[in-house]
């Protein structure tokens, strides 16, 4: 049933009038004792509401990629969270019609576990059973380049290990749509090759990415479309060649005041 | 259809955690599993030797309903300590993968049940060398109405661990007042006394039958007694149909602070 419908539609996500609101408390009390304390002195703790995404509206089509530009804490890895579905938007519609993968820092992995632990654990948050995962156990593991250090707990590991680690295993799963969080500029530059051409390649195989990176180059070569957002609102929604080019001349600007 | 799949896909992220916690918590141990057997088994022979100079001394059978009794406080009191700090200290996992936070606790809860497993059977070993020195006969297939007692303990240490590792997200502090809370618990609970030296007329007597961890144990009790006793009889069904009750409105509890508090977790591990 669901194979057939996503078949039918154009676009695999389609995003509409999404706004994300964080409501932060001014005061950080998170024991009993600071609550009741603080009550008694008449402290309040009013939330401040912080809206990260204001009135997002984009998608991607089938096969086809998107990169995200903006200046850091403009929204972009929330976004990111909200499409992969960590957090709740706190209104508009995420529509997303096949399985997706976030792949980030540290892309949830547990640090006092091993590198096999984390490689079964990671697989069965992604749907697949211990017995799927061990066909996949080599190949994941050869792609990372970390045979040797299979049975090592993750807290031992450098941040490009982790990443190796967690691209691996992402491109194994091969998602519907997989979502890159500036992953690939910790590596080497050997793995950044391997990476782009495993990406490349799966471009061509039917995966969808959504690319957030500071690497404007690699968002031109990668995405047909880019979303550039700046402080939570869409500055800039089209063809990544324009909207690259409208994003350094702005970058150029800023930096000449 | 979706639900099932949802289903199958947590009971495979729940196999894994527990695998999990049960590897790390013995990766820094070097005896490892035989240190697990070894624990319980010399924590037992201490209270053994201990307590029976104090009490029950005229009751051939009193260290096993000590140490029957210790292994399920034990049993509680290492789930529901591990569980509570779950959920924050996963929050790795929370902010990065899409999951469903609830079974966190419940990896822990059910990680707790190999340690109850060890110290069943170095209670067993103990009853086995009572039976060569006290006559007592042990019988087999007694041992079957544990296996009845467990899924009610587990559904009512599920619901107090689910209970408080959602309150922990909001609350550090309660890892304080709970330890406080459970010393208060193992004392309102027969676990080295009897009810029995208890006046009836008593409000404590009251208050020990309020506490739904004294039916626990005295059905885990009279499972043991009937596993070295013929005679001793099959423990209660009421008692065990309360069990289940009693498991069934902890999670309920856990459950519903769970589902009220949910969305807002995310935002304070």
């Amino acid at each position: 049933m669901e194979q057939n419908f996503s078949e039918n539609s154009e676009y695999l996500l389609k995003i509409e009038n999404l706004n994300m609101i964080f409501k932060i408390p001014t005061l950080k009390f998170d024991t009993l004792k600071e609550r009741v304390v603080n009550f008694f002195k008449g402290k309040k703790n009013p939330a401040k509401k912080l809206q990260v995404l204001e009135n997002i509206n984009c998608e991607i089509k089938r096969g086809e990629s998107l990169g995200v530009i903006g200046h850091n804490g403009a929204g972009k890895s929330t976004l990111l969270k909200i499409v992969a579905g960590i957090y709740r938007p706190t209104s508009g519609k995420v529509d997303l019609k096949g399985n997706v993968v976030l792949l980030n820092l540290g892309a949830g992995f547990d640090m006092e576990a091993s590198a096999e632990e984390n490689v079964y654990l990671n697989g069965a948050i992604l749907g697949f059973s211990r017995k799927q995962m061990k066909k996949r156990f080599n190949s994941i593991i050869e792609f990372a380049e970390l045979q040797d250090f299979v049975k090592m707990p993750l807290k031992n590991f450098s941040s490009g290990m982790i990443s190796r680690l967690g691209f691996a295993i992402a491109i194994d799963i091969h998602p519907d749509l997989l979502l890159v969080d500036e992953v690939l500029s910790v590596g080497d530059t050997n793995f950044q090759k391997k990476c782009i051409e495993k990406i490349n390649s799966m471009k061509e195989s039917g995966v969808s990415f959504m690319f957030v990176s500071h690497n404007i180059a690699q968002v031109k070569k990668l995405c047909e479309n880019t979303l550039w957002i700046e402080n939570s609102k869409v500055k800039g929604y089209g063809p990544s060649e324009q909207i690259c080019k409208e994003y350094i001349e702005y970058c150029n600007s800023i930096q000449k005041k | 259809m979706a639900s099932i799949k949802q289903w199958t896909k947590n009971k495979n992220i729940l196999h894994e955690l527990i695998r999990k916690n049960v590897k790390t918590q013995y990766r820094n141990s070097v005896l490892g599993i035989l240190w697990s057997v070894l624990n319980p088994l010399l924590n037992m022979l201490v209270m053994w030797v201990i307590f029976s100079q104090f009490f029950g001394r005229n009751d051939p059978l009193y260290p096993i309903y000590l140490l029957s009794g210790n292994i399920m406080f034990q049993f509680l009191r290492a789930s529901t300590t591990m569980s509570m700090t779950s959920i924050v200290n996963n929050r790795g996992l929370i902010t990065k993968v899409k999951i469903d936070q609830y079974l966190f606790p419940m990896s822990s809860t059910l990680s707790s049940l190999i340690n109850f497993a060890f110290s069943l059977i170095s209670l067993l070993a103990i009853m086995l060398c009572m039976q060569v020195f006290g006559g007592h006969s042990l019988y087999g297939y007694q041992i079957l109405f544990v296996l009845l007692l467990l899924p009610a303990f587990l559904l009512f240490q599920y619901g107090i661990s689910l209970f408080l590792s959602v309150l922990y997200v909001f609350f550090r502090d309660i890892k304080h007042l709970y330890n406080v809370f459970l010393t208060l618990w193992t004392y309102i609970t027969p676990v080295f006394y009897k009810i029995n030296s208890i006046d009836p007329n008593s409000i404590a007597y009251k208050v020990l039958k309020l506490n739904p961890m004294y039916y626990f144990l005295t059905y885990f009790r009279d499972s043991m007694y009937a596993l070295c006793n013929a005679n001793a009889g099959v423990p209660s069904w009421k008692i065990l149909g309360l069990l289940y009750i009693l498991g069934i409105i902890s999670v309920a509890i856990g459950y519903l602070v769970y589902m009220s508090l949910k969305k807002k977790i995310i935002n304070y591990v």
